[in-house]
Order: C-alpha cells, then sequence, then structure tokens
C-alpha cells in the first residue's frame, strides 16, 4: 500500500516536473505571439485596421522603463502616473482612432538592468510606443529602442538620447560640459561678483562643473573664486569648503550634486554666515523645498518647463494640473514629464494619421518644428535638436525660492521662459515666452 | 596655526560618527568573535525606525529617539544575537563573516521595503533645534553637530564606567578572555553574549539616529558607505581597545577636514586623495598596522584547524545514480539550449544568456571561496577590471576582441595576484576587508577616470566577429562557460586543489609536508580573478558596453551571498547561482513582488551557511541522494564504507572532531 501510494507520488511529482517545464517553455515563448488580434471590425470612420505591435481594435498599448528603485528614493516611477494622467484625459473624450491609450508595462530596472528590461518590454509586452522612460544613470537599452525603431518617449538626462531619431525626450540633445550663457547672466542679473562651484569627483558631475567654469571664462559676468570638483560622493561635511568660499568672498554658488548635497551645504551656508544663494540646476522639488526651504531662501532653480507657478497658464499646464488633481497626485518634475511625453505620443499618433504605424509616428514628430506639450514646453524641434545640441533659441524657466515656495523669476509678468540666441553674449537682452 | 586648528575641529563631529560605529564594531567583536558587517545596516536600520516614529507619526522627540535607539536598536541586537550568532560562536570565521555578509545585504533591503517607495524628507534631528547656532570663540557649532559630541561623549564615558564598574562590564570582559572559564564560575556567557549584542547594536541605532539628519533623506547607501571609514577606525583599533576607536574614528574625520583645507581644491591630488582616504587608511591600516594581527590571533589552540570538508554528494552516490543524474542534467540542459535556440523570446534568451555569463563569473567564487576557502569581496571589481582592459584595448588599438578577452582577464589575474601579495599577509576576515577596501577604491577613484572606465559615457565593447547575432551569443557563452567549468573542475581534481585541501585543514601541517601556501593562495587568487574578468568581458559584450553599473562594490557583495547560499564548491554551485541571479527577478515579478526581494532572499539565504557550508542545494541534494539510495535496490547503493550521502549531517566545519568520509 505505502508502495503504491509512494509510486503515486513519484508519477505525481514526474508530471509536475513535466508540467512545470512546459509552463516554462509557453511562458518563454509568449512574446513572440501576435499583438492580438487585428482583423479590425471598425465601428466608426476613424479606426482602421492597423496592423502594428499593441494596437487593437480599441486599445493602443503602451509601456515604459523607468529607475522605479532607486538609492536616491527618487520618485522616478511617477512618470507613469503623469503619462496615465494624460492618458486619462485623452480617453475621456473618447481616445484616438476609436482607441483607448493604456500603460500595460511599468518596468522598474532598478538602475542596473535597464537593457534587460528594455528587452522585456520590446519582446514581452506587446507594445505600440516606450512612454516613460525614466532612467537616470543607466540608459544602456537605448540601442535595442533605436534598433526595434519604436517611437520612445522619456525624460532626457543623459546622453544616450543624443543621435537616435525614434527617441524622442522631454528636450532636445544635451551637451553636459558646454559653456552656456545663461547660468553667467544670471549671476549678472543678480549683482552676483564671486561663483563658487562645487561637484562631486566622478565624471559626470565633474564635467557638468566644467561646463560652468568654461561659461563663467567665456561670459565673464562673475568671477570663479572657488572651484573644487574632489567632494566624495555621499558627502555631508563642507565646513571646510565654505570656510574657504566665506573667505574668497564667494556670493554665488552653483553645484552639480543631489539633494543631500545641496541641503548639507545650505546649512552650512547658513552656519558659516555666508552671504551667498544657490543655483540649483536639479531642485524643482516642492516636497523637497518645503521641508528644507529656510535653507535656500533666494536660491534660484532651473525648470526645464513651464512652472507650476506660472501666472499664465497655457492649456497644457491647466490640463495637466487638473487631471493630477483628479487622479488624486501630487504634481512633480517625473509626472511632468510622464504627461509631456503622453502629449508627444498622442501629437505623433495624430499627425501619422488613422493607418497610423510606429514609423509613421516617428516620421511625422520628425518632422515638426515645435512640439511643445500645448505650452508646458517651450517648443522643441525635431528637425534638428536630436542631434543639435545648441539649438537657435534655448528657452529656460527660473524660480526663485521665497518661504519654501516657488515663485517666477527673471521673466515679465505673463511670461515664463527667458530664451538665449545661440550665439547670444551677456550684452544681449533675451526675449520672455 | 589657526588654519590647522580650525581644520582639526571641523573634522571632530563627524569624526565622532564614524568613531559610534567604530566603537559598535569593537564591541561585537570583542565580546562574539564577529565582525559585524551589517553594522551599517543596523544603523539605517534606527535612523528609519527614528524617521518613522518622528517623522510620519508626529512623536515628540524624546520618545521617538527613546523608541529608535533604547528600544529597537537594543532588540534587534538581541534578535539578531539568539536567532543566528549564538550559534556561530565556535562556527569558523568564514561562517560569521557570510552571515554578517548575508545581514549586510538583507537588512537594508528589509528596512527600504517598510519604507516604501515615497521620499523621505525632513528628518530632524534629536537637539532642541538643529539649526541653532553656538558659537565659541572662532568656531560655531549647529545644534545637529553638538548632538553628535554630546552623545559620543556621554556614550563612551557610560561604556569607560560601565566596563570598569558595573557587575555586567565585568563579566563581559571575562567572557571574552575565556568563555569556557568564565561559564566555570557561574556566569551565564549566553546572556552576557546577548547583553553584548544589545549594547552594541544600540551603539549602532546611535550613530544612524545622529547621522540621519545630515542627510536630505534616508538612504541606505549613505550609511553603509560610512562603515567603510568605521572599519578604518576598528581596525586601528586593532578591533580590541574601544578607546583607540574612539581615537581612530576622529583622526579620520580630522584627516578629511585637513585634506580638504590643504590640498588644492581642482587638484589631481584633491580629486583622487580626498575621496579615496577611507580606503586608503583601511587598506594601509589593514597591511601595516603593527598591533593588528597579533591582537587577532586567537588563543583557541584548534583554531585555524578545518577538517576537510565532506566531498561532494555527487561524489558519493551510487554510480546508477551518477549516470541516471548526469543523464537528466545533459537532457534538462539541451532541452534548454534548444529552447533557447528555437523557441525562447530575445528576452529569455538574454536571460539564459546572462545566467551563463554570471555563472562563470561565479565560478570565480567556487575558485577563491570553495577551494581556496577565503572571502574576496571583489569579485564584481575584477569582472569590472576584465571589461575595461578589454574595451580599452580594443577602443585604443584596434585589436581583435575575442582575444583581447583574454587579455583582459590576464590583466585581472595579475592585478589579483598583485593584491593577493599583501592581502595574504591578512588571511581570513581581513584578507575580505581589504578586498572590500580595494573595490571601494577601484570604484569610487579609478573607474571615474577617462583611462579606466571611459569616463562620462560607458566604453563601447564590440562582440567577436560572426557573434551579432544573439543565438551565436549564446552558444559562445556556453562554450565559454564550459571551458571555464572544465579548468575550475581539473584545478580543484589536480595538484593546486588538494593543496587548497590541505591549507584549508592546517597550513602548518601542510608546510611541513612542503606545500608552498603563499604559491599556492597568489595562484588562486589569481586564477579566480583571471576567471571573473573573462566573464565581465563577456557581460560587456552582451550589453554592447562596459558599463561601471554592473561592476559596482555592492554586487561584489551580493555575488558572495548567492553563491556561497546556493553552493559555493562546486561547477553546479556556481551555474545554479548563475540562473538563480537571473531567474529570482521573474519569479519575484510572477508572484507579484518587487525585485528589491532577491537581496532579502539570498540575504537570509547566506545566514545559513553556517549550517550548510556547501550550500544550501548541495544539503537538500544530500537528503535527495539518502532517501533515494534507501530505497534503491541493495546491489546499487552506495558503498556502506563511504557512510552513504547524508550520513553523516552536513554541519559547520569546526563543529566537526572528526573527519567523515572521503572523496572516492
Amino acid at each position: 500500500m505505502e508502495l503504491v501510494g509512494m509510486r503515486t507520488r513519484r508519477f505525481a511529482r514526474v508530471l509536475a516536473l513535466l508540467g512545470a517545464l512546459a509552463m516554462v517553455g509557453a511562458a518563454c515563448s509568449n512574446a513572440e505571439s501576435d499583438g492580438a488580434s487585428k482583423d479590425s471590425n471598425a465601428d466608426s470612420e476613424a479606426t482602421k485596421t492597423v496592423d502594428q505591435p499593441g494596437v487593437t481594435d480599441d486599445t493602443i498599448r503602451v509601456g515604459g522603463v523607468a529607475s522605479i528603485s532607486n538609492p536616491l528614493n527618487a520618485p522616478y516611477g511617477d512618470i507613469f502616473t503623469g503619462v496615465k494622467a494624460y492618458f486619462d484625459m485623452v480617453n475621456s473624450e473618447g481616445g484616438i482612432y476609436g482607441r483607448k491609450l493604456e500603460v500595460v508595462s511599468e518596468r522598474d530596472d532598478q538602475i542596473a538592468n535597464n537593457l534587460r528590461e528594455v528587452q522585456g518590454l520590446l519582446s514581452q509586452d506587446d507594445v505600440f510606443a516606450a512612454v516613460g522612460m525614466a532612467t537616470i544613470f543607466d540608459f544602456s537599452g537605448a540601442e535595442e529602442l533605436e534598433k526595434a525603431g519604436i517611437p520612445t518617449f522619456g525624460w532626457n538626462i543623459n546622453e544616450d538620447w543624443t543621435g537616435k531619431a525614434n527617441l524622442f525626450g522631454n528636450a532636445g540633445a544635451l551637451c553636459i560640459g558646454c559653456p552656456t550663457v545663461d547660468l553667467p547672466w544670471i549671476a549678472q542679473e543678480l549683482g552676483k561678483k564671486k561663483v563658487g562651484i562645487l561637484a562631486y569627483g566622478v565624471s559626470n558631475s565633474q564635467k557638468c562643473a566644467e561646463g560652468m567654469r568654461d561659461s563663467f571664462e567665456k561670459f565673464p559676468s562673475a568671477e570663479v573664486g572657488f572651484y573644487s570638483d574632489s567632494l566624495s560622493f555621499g558627502t555631508t561635511d563642507f565646513s571646510v569648503e565654505v570656510g574657504k568660499m566665506k573667505d574668497a568672498g564667494v556670493d554665488f554658488v552653483t553645484t552639480c550634486m543631489d539633494t543631500n548635497a545641496v541641503l548639507a551645504l545650505g546649512k552650512e551656508l547658513r552656519k558659516q554666515d555666508v552671504d551667498a544663494i544657490q543655483y540649483l540646476p536639479n531642485g524643482y522639488d516642492q516636497e523637497f523645498m518645503e521641508a528644507n526651504g529656510e535653507f535656500f531662501e533666494d536660491s534660484i532653480v532651473r525648470v526645464p518647463f513651464r512652472p507650476y507657478e506660472s501666472q499664465t497658464k497655457t492649456k497644457g499646464l491647466r490640463d495637466y494640473l487638473k487631471w493630477m488633481k483628479k487622479a488624486g497626485k501630487t504634481p512633480n518634475e517625473s509626472t511632468t514629464y510622464g504627461w509631456i511625453n503622453a502629449s508627444m505620443l498622442l501629437e505623433g499618433l495624430k499627425a501619422a494619421g488613422p493607418d497610423f504605424t510606429q514609423q509613421k509616428v516617428v516620421d511625422a514628430l520628425n518632422q515638426k518644428t515645435d512640439v511643445d506639450a500645448d505650452g508646458l514646453l517651450s517648443g522643441i524641434d525635431w528637425t534638428t535638436q536630436h542631434d543639435d545640441a545648441t539649438p537657435p533659441l534655448a528657452c529656460a524657466a527660473y524660480v526663485k525660492v521665497t518661504d519654501g515656495k516657488f515663485v517666477s523669476a527673471f521673466v515679465p509678468k505673463g511670461k515664463a521662459y527667458v530664451c538665449m540666441k545661440e550665439k547670444a553674449t551677456l550684452d544681449d537682452e533675451p526675449t520672455y515666452e | 596655526m589657526t588654519d590647522l586648528l580650525t581644520y582639526v575641529i571641523k573634522g571632530v563631529p563627524l569624526g565622532c560618527v564614524f568613531a559610534l560605529l567604530a566603537i559598535g564594531l569593537v564591541l561585537t567583536y570583542k565580546t562574539s568573535g564577529v565582525f559585524n558587517l551589517a553594522f551599517g545596516a543596523q544603523a539605517f536600520l534606527a535612523a528609519a525606525v527614528y524617521y518613522d516614529v518622528r517623522v510620519r507619526h508626529g512623536w515628540p522627540t524624546l520618545p521617538a529617539f527613546s523608541f529608535a535607539v533604547l528600544v529597537v536598536s537594543p532588540l534587534v541586537g538581541l534578535l539578531l544575537e539568539r536567532l543566528i550568532f549564538r550559534y556561530l560562536r565556535t562556527a569558523s570565521p568564514l561562517a560569521k563573516l557570510v552571515s554578517a555578509l548575508g545581514l549586510l545585504v538583507a537588512l537594508p533591503s528589509i528596512v527600504q521595503l517598510w519604507l516604501g517607495k515615497g521620499q523621505t524628507f525632513g528628518v530632524v534631528g534629536i537637539w532642541w533645534d538643529d539649526n541653532a547656532l553656538y558659537r565659541f570663540g572662532d568656531f560655531v557649532l549647529d545644534g545637529k553637530q553638538m548632538a553628535i559630541l554630546v552623545c559620543t561623549g556621554a556614550a563612551v564615558v557610560a561604556l569607560g564606567l560601565l566596563f570598569r564598574y558595573a557587575p555586567i562590564g565585568l563579566r563581559m570582559r571575562a567572557v571574552v578572555e575565556s568563555p569556557r572559564m568564565t561559564e566555570l564560575a557561574g556566569v551565564n556567557a549566553d546572556r552576557v553574549g546577548g547583553f553584548s549584542w544589545m549594547l552594541s547594536s544600540l551603539f549602532a541605532g546611535l550613530a544612524g539616529v545622529l547621522l540621519a539628519p545630515s542627510f536630505a533623506q534616508l538612504g541606505a547607501n549613505d550609511f553603509t558607505t560610512l562603515l567603510v571609514a568605521a572599519i578604518a577606525a576598528a581596525a586601528f583599533a586593532r578591533l580590541t581597545s574601544i578607546p583607540l576607536a574612539l581615537l581612530g574614528g576622529i583622526l579620520l574625520g580630522v584627516g578629511q577636514a585637513l585634506l580638504a583645507g590643504y590640498l588644492p581644491p581642482a587638484s589631481l591630488l584633491a580629486r583622487n586623495l580626498r575621496p579615496s582616504l577611507p580606503f586608503i587608511a583601511l587598506f594601509l591600516l589593514l597591511l601595516f598596522w603593527p598591533g593588528l594581527r597579533t591582537a587577532t590571533q586567537s588563543k583557541d589552540p584548534m583554531a585555524g584547524v578545518d577538517p576537510p570538508p565532506l566531498p561532494p554528494a555527487a561524489e558519493e552516490r551510487s554510480h546508477l545514480l551518477t549516470v541516471g543524474t548526469r543523464v537528466f542534467g545533459v537532457v534538462v540542459f539541451g532541452v534548454l539550449v534548444l529552447l533557447s535556440l528555437t523557441t525562447f523570446s530575445s528576452y529569455w534568451l538574454l536571460i539564459f544568456t546572462q545566467a551563463a555569463v554570471y555563472s562563470t563569473i561565479f565560478l570565480s567564487i567556487t575558485v577563491i571561496t570553495g577551494m581556496g576557502g577565503q572571502v574576496s569581496l571583489a569579485q564584481a571589481t575584477f569582472a569590472g577590471i576584465g571589461a575595461f582592459a578589454t574595451a580599452q584595448i580594443v577602443d585604443t588599438w584596434g585589436f581583435a576582441v575575442l582575444p583581447t578577452m583574454l587579455v583582459g582577464a590576464l590583466v585581472a589575474a595579475v592585478i589579483g595576484a598583485l593584491l593577493a601579495v599583501p592581502a595574504l599577509r591578512l588571511g581570513g576576515l581581513f584578507l575580505s576587508l581589504g578586498t572590500l577596501a580595494f573595490a571601494l577604491m577601484f570604484q569610487y577613484v579609478l573607474v571615474p577616470m577617462e583611462w579606466v572606465g571611459g569616463g562620462l559615457t560607458p566604453l563601447e565593447m564590440p562582440r567577436p566577429a560572426g557573434l551579432d547575432d544573439d543565438k551565436a551569443f549564446f552558444l559562445f557563452c556556453i562554450a565559454v562557460l564550459a571551458v571555464v567549468s572544465v579548468i575550475v573542475i581539473l584545478i580543484r581534481k589536480g595538484t593546486t586543489g588538494q593543496f587548497l585541501d590541505a591549507l584549508r585543514g592546517s597550513e602548518v601541517a601542510a608546510q611541513s609536508i612542503g606545500i608552498n601556501p603563499v604559491r599556492s593562495k597568489i595562484l588562486v587568487f589569481a586564477v579566480s580573478a583571471g576567471i571573473a574578468g573573462l566573464g565581465g568581458a563577456l557581460l560587456s559584450m552582451q550589453e554592447g558596453e562596459a558599463n561601471p553599473v554592473r561592476f559596482e562594490y555592492t554586487w561584489g557583495l551580493f555575488f558572495v551571498v548567492i553563491v556561497v547560499t546556493l553552493g559555493a564548491r562546486t561547477v553546479e554551485g556556481a551555474i545554479n547561482a548563475g540562473l538563480g541571479f537571473m531567474l529570482m527577478p521573474e519569479v519575484l515579478k510572477w508572484v507579484g513582488l518587487p525585485a528589491s526581494w532577491q537581496f532579502v532572499v539570498f540575504g537570509l539565504g547566506a545566514i545559513t551557511y553556517a549550517k550548510y557550508p556547501d550550500g544550501v542545494l548541495e544539503a537538500n541534494k544530500r537528503k535527495s541522494l539518502a532517501f533515494i539510495d534507501r530505497h534503491l535496490p541493495k546491489r546499487f547503493r552506495t558503498g556502506p564504507d563511504r557512510g552513504g550521502p547524508g550520513a553523516a549531517a552536513p554541519v559547520a566545519p569546526a563543529d566537526v572532531a572528526v573527519p567523515t568520509g572521503g572523496a572516492s
């Protein structure tokens, strides 16, 4: 009896093993399954049969890869919140070409697994477009996305986005380390005379600091009184650096570091009673500033899109704030990029027409010279800005920290952006948009 | 002179934080023999608890501080002692180190999962007003620094009084001197040990809570990186002297301030020396601090005498089972390869390709840990060296990538051998710490340089001619894995393997029969680094670039943890680890858990090392084989003279009094 039971159990185990192998095979092979039934029964004039990955009769599926888990605890995963908020708005108006837009995959590359997750997105998830790519430290999947030709939208913060025709960031090509006039112009506007520049002893940070230093050399509105690009990553003690800046009479401090460092620096500046403000290229974070605003009073923050505090709210900004509120989410930089990404996809789909394909969307966007997410951006010229990091007119918004809040800076009433011509000098008056 | 004094004073508060952590490390090591690598993680845990109750739940400062530092931290220490380290008192130093390493990997992930994904801004300090300024002549301290100075002073004085006057302090000192003698005198050594863990954990918690307001938000990395400085201070204290730990921590903080003050801020020296000071200090201390080796020599006459490890279960089973298992293994492997080439999507092909690549890298741990009995925490770094060297040579001189890959492996092997020469003077724990210091120095100082890691953008790495197709490259990786596996098996079965077995047992005895320990260990270090370098080059080829993110020191910690969990002594263990590393995230996704759970699973898995030094799978294999053996017809069973698989339960080497069984 026991022997029979044992044999039965063994048989069951063999069956289970075979079943598991079969499941593995099935799971592993599901990727190449077709992108759902594409034998469309068009129910409206606009709905045409579209034989494209991720497109069904009633849905356009998209997905993305973000560093949701990251050591900075930064909310990069919120980029999907912005995408979904935009899709909610579009879907509430009937979608596009009779189809709803849907985010079907939100992959977490945990920083180190970007290539793997991009491969997964491309081969497992059956998506029409990659929307909400927020891979800040490592975008090794960029080549794969380019090879696949899939329309890709995300947060452009590294040079992997440059030169790839189907990759559309929230900004055009970047040149980290290139001297520009905007920072010296800000120092000039504020009447600052001595600049302190601090960076970590790692290449990205050093390159960024070199660019700032070169900017002041090329456009000498102020003198660089202190320069250090040798700080340990994770350092929180700036007592010596601040002491030296104080001795040098520094009144304008700019950094290429994370929020931990700029906060510690702000505290030390106050402690040593240094009369200087900070310029924060990456500090547009309401939650952070609310908690720590007292250390950044009068500091200037660069914002790559129309700030929420703008007096004139464009349609894009109004819609964005409204739909974020509906979603019950607090707007932040990541959600804004998600919204902008989704908006670009829609613009591409509209331009491509009802019989859209991935290639048509890419081609259509690449013919556009002013993609601005309904005024949420200052406008990107995709005919040139995949490669050209110095567009004819470069615009950025700036806000000043006042009582822990952001207030628009440097622009006349009703304007949001300060725009510099390609070869502008300090003597040239910027334009405002 | 005024400048000097200014810099010295500015360095003291940070030095005090290093000192608190160092004191805790020394305290644990003195009383339990465990070098608690998870100390930084415990500090992070306390800071997270403090943040949660103080900021999220709005508790007043004092109750929040008391709860995090005086209640939770000692409780965590007690739990660690009761559940894990109590059973390791007689275990080998390797087992203790691996267990602590497992905790270092698991604990931050557990805390992070508990904290959730949201941002954690606004950590409030324990002083009345963090930002209040206190002027002492020309010097200004803020509330946060005052808290650090006052708490450090109070903690050190209290500790001194405890050791000097309190009965428990005397007992703690007695347990350190001789646990057995102390027990003969009627003292419960277990209870004393538990108290020591509570006390040291309290120090970790105190350091964590004091440090937390220095950061804009809580992040595990900030705490673990600081641990390196604390380890350097503990090494300065020879792991025994609490006053020296205090002094070492402060000296390191002051040293950093002096470098910041006197080095020209944008100079090459400042760029390289400043960030690496704690790592360089640790490395130099480990190599040259005279008291370090003598102070840590065990008085136990059995110390350093490990019996030969049990032979792998595969070597003990009957011929029938061996044939059957191999046939089954070949069939499963063949089916998987076939499916990869015909059915699997490009995603799954990538997963199995990377599994093969990581298995190759993990074989380097089979060599250094499984065969050499040493724990190197720099295997990811050696993989990086192989990758960067290959990419740089291909990029600079345009050589073909295939032979260059071997050159890259050779570069890694040479660097491994060079590192081994001084590191082997240390042995055991200190060798591991030395490799950790090297890994950190490589990551923070060398990789950012253009001629090493390529600078701003990762170096491009082409694939060998004819292997652009992913399927062809997959087969190539399998072939490399097979070749490296054969080499590892040959080394294990050859003279070098026998020498290493003998050296693991007793170095003195091995020397007495003519084995040169230095040559054998350097060889094994070099071979291990070379294999890792080869795997690193393969990984970069697969990804098309030598990406520094892949070779960060934290991966080196995780690699050791995953391999020792699944089996460090066999090729099969390394392959299981490679598959586990790649497939676990998929399993977690499938059950709806975040991928970071893999750090929890494998981190906690490593704690089982003391019980299953051959790995969990090997232990289960023994049990399975024993079960099967019992049910086989008599003529097919394992011979009785060999004991049979599972006849002796797998035990920690130090627990084995008499060697049981031998390789057939």
